[in-house]
């Protein structure tokens, strides 16, 4: 299955963009289940920056039928690896 | 009393002590003393404590910048390696960091007469040497944060005084206008940081409008971006063009607006027009852009007419009545106000 991070904000303010191909199983496993969690969480409480927090990342997630807004502050580590292999893929 | 024993933070102390009602004569002096003892310059001195304190006075402590290393990782605030007057550490972030905060602070205390980012001599803090192979800088509601850059695309971020005085203007509008950090209002914030952060640099250069780049980040690219800066003040959207990471896609007026809920909502992009009409209202004006535009922008700023959730509009009047209050009705600096924001399309 086929995730793909965009990337945008930052100091720059540059949209980047990667993508990666997980096994179906690895994406029910790991990722859909935490990209529900995300999705389910209060509008404005997960999707915003932390306070006073400036130029920072915005991740948008999409796997499959689910997407995601994390910003950079709120990223956990499953994210971070997940944003890691992508970026040391080939981008698409 | 040491400073971080005191319960009062000092930007009320400032307040309290300028406060010339009888009412509050005893709090106001209390204040005072306070401040005085804040700043081991005035400590002991009597006559300090009798002085009136005027509004916006430089009042609070000396430059005090604290510079911190997190060493390739990601946690703050890292090692302290370099304070206020300790000798440079042969470590280019960390000087660049602790030269880059002089010539902020430089700005702010001598040109406009406001110590620190709050108005009290709040210490300056920076980490450098941010994670691994970290492409970014960042304000984090209290230090700056800067990364080494990928090697790819960007280079170490404080290789332009640019990207810090924009990280430490970033403080100076949390203790102002704290800008809400999403739509028109972070554009504006952005556009803040943009503003006072090539001022920053006209001013530590000694640039006219017509000597200065306009640019924001000049240098953090690698040689194998095709690009001079990340942001331009003079012509929004032409600062990079590459074959790999696109074009610059900021706009200059408000016909090419953009729309997104990326970026929080654009505010690196959508910023282009209130830098731009910065920018037209110093060419107006030539010169030193930080003495008439500067001035009429950080008026608006501290003057407390931009409300947290302020567009460009309300942006746009308040410096108009900021240049009107402070140079005159239909002076010239009114006038170039007024112009810019009309080119950019802001007002009618
Ligand atoms: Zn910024």
């Amino acid at each position: 299955m086929r995730i793909e991070i965009s990337r945008s904000g930052g100091f720059a303010g540059m949209t980047r963009t990667w993508s990666l191909e997980v096994s179906p199983a690895e994406a029910e496993e790991r990722w859909l289940p935490l990209a529900d969690r995300a999705a389910e969480a209060p509008q404005g409480e997960e999707t915003r920056p932390e306070r006073d927090q400036r130029d920072r990342y915005v991740y948008h997630i999409v796997i499959g039928y689910q997407e995601v807004t994390l910003p950079e502050s709120r990223l956990d580590e499953p994210w971070k690896e997940l944003i890691e292999r992508a970026r040391r893929g080939p981008t698409g | 009393m040491h400073p971080h024993c005191s319960i009062v933070p000092p930007h009320l102390l400032a307040h309290l002590a300028a406060v010339d009602d009888p009412r509050h004569a005893v709090a106001a002096r209390a204040a005072r003393r306070a401040l005085v003892q804040l700043d081991p310059l005035l400590a002991g001195r009597e006559e300090a404590f009798a002085a009136p304190v005027p509004p916006r006075t430089a009042v609070g402590r000396p430059l005090e910048r604290r510079i911190s290393d997190a060493g390739g990782q990601e946690i703050l605030p890292g090692t302290l390696v370099r304070g206020e007057g300790d000798a440079a550490t042969g470590d280019a972030a960390t000087d660049e960091a602790y030269d880059g905060l002089g010539a902020t602070d430089a700005l702010f205390r001598q040109v406009y007469g406001r110590a620190s980012i709050d108005g009290a001599g709040l210490p300056l803090a920076a980490t450098v040497h941010y994670g691994e192979l970290y492409d970014n800088a960042f304000w984090d509601g209290e230090r700056m944060v800067f990364g080494d850059g990928d090697g790819d695309v960007f280079g170490r971020f404080t290789r332009s005084l640019t990207v810090i005085s924009h990280e430490l203007t970033h403080g100076f509008t949390q203790y102002s206008t704290n800008l809400v950090y999403e739509g028109q209002s972070g554009a504006l914030n952005e556009s803040l940081s943009d503003v006072f952060g090539v001022l920053v640099e006209q001013h530590h250069l000694g640039q006219t409008v017509d000597q200065a780049s306009w640019l924001v980040g000049e240098g953090v690219f690698t040689d194998q971006v095709q690009g001079r800066a990340l942001r331009s003040l003079a012509a929004p959207g032409t600062a990079y063009d590459d074959d790999v990471l696109g074009r610059d896609p900021q706009p200059a007026t408000m016909s090419d607006f953009v729309i997104t809920t990326s970026d929080n909502g654009g505010v690196h992009i959508n910023s282009g027009i209130p830098n731009h009409a910065f920018y037209l209202t110093a060419l107006h004006l030539g010169g030193y852009a930080w003495e008439r535009a500067g001035r009429i922008w950080f008026d608006a700023a501290v003057g407390g007419g931009i409300q947290a959730n302020s567009g460009f509009r309300l942006f746009a009047d308040v410096t108009q009545e900021a240049a009107r209050a402070r140079f005159g009705q239909n002076s010239e600096e009114h006038e170039a106000v007024r112009q810019a924001w009309a080119k950019v399309e802001v007002t009618g």
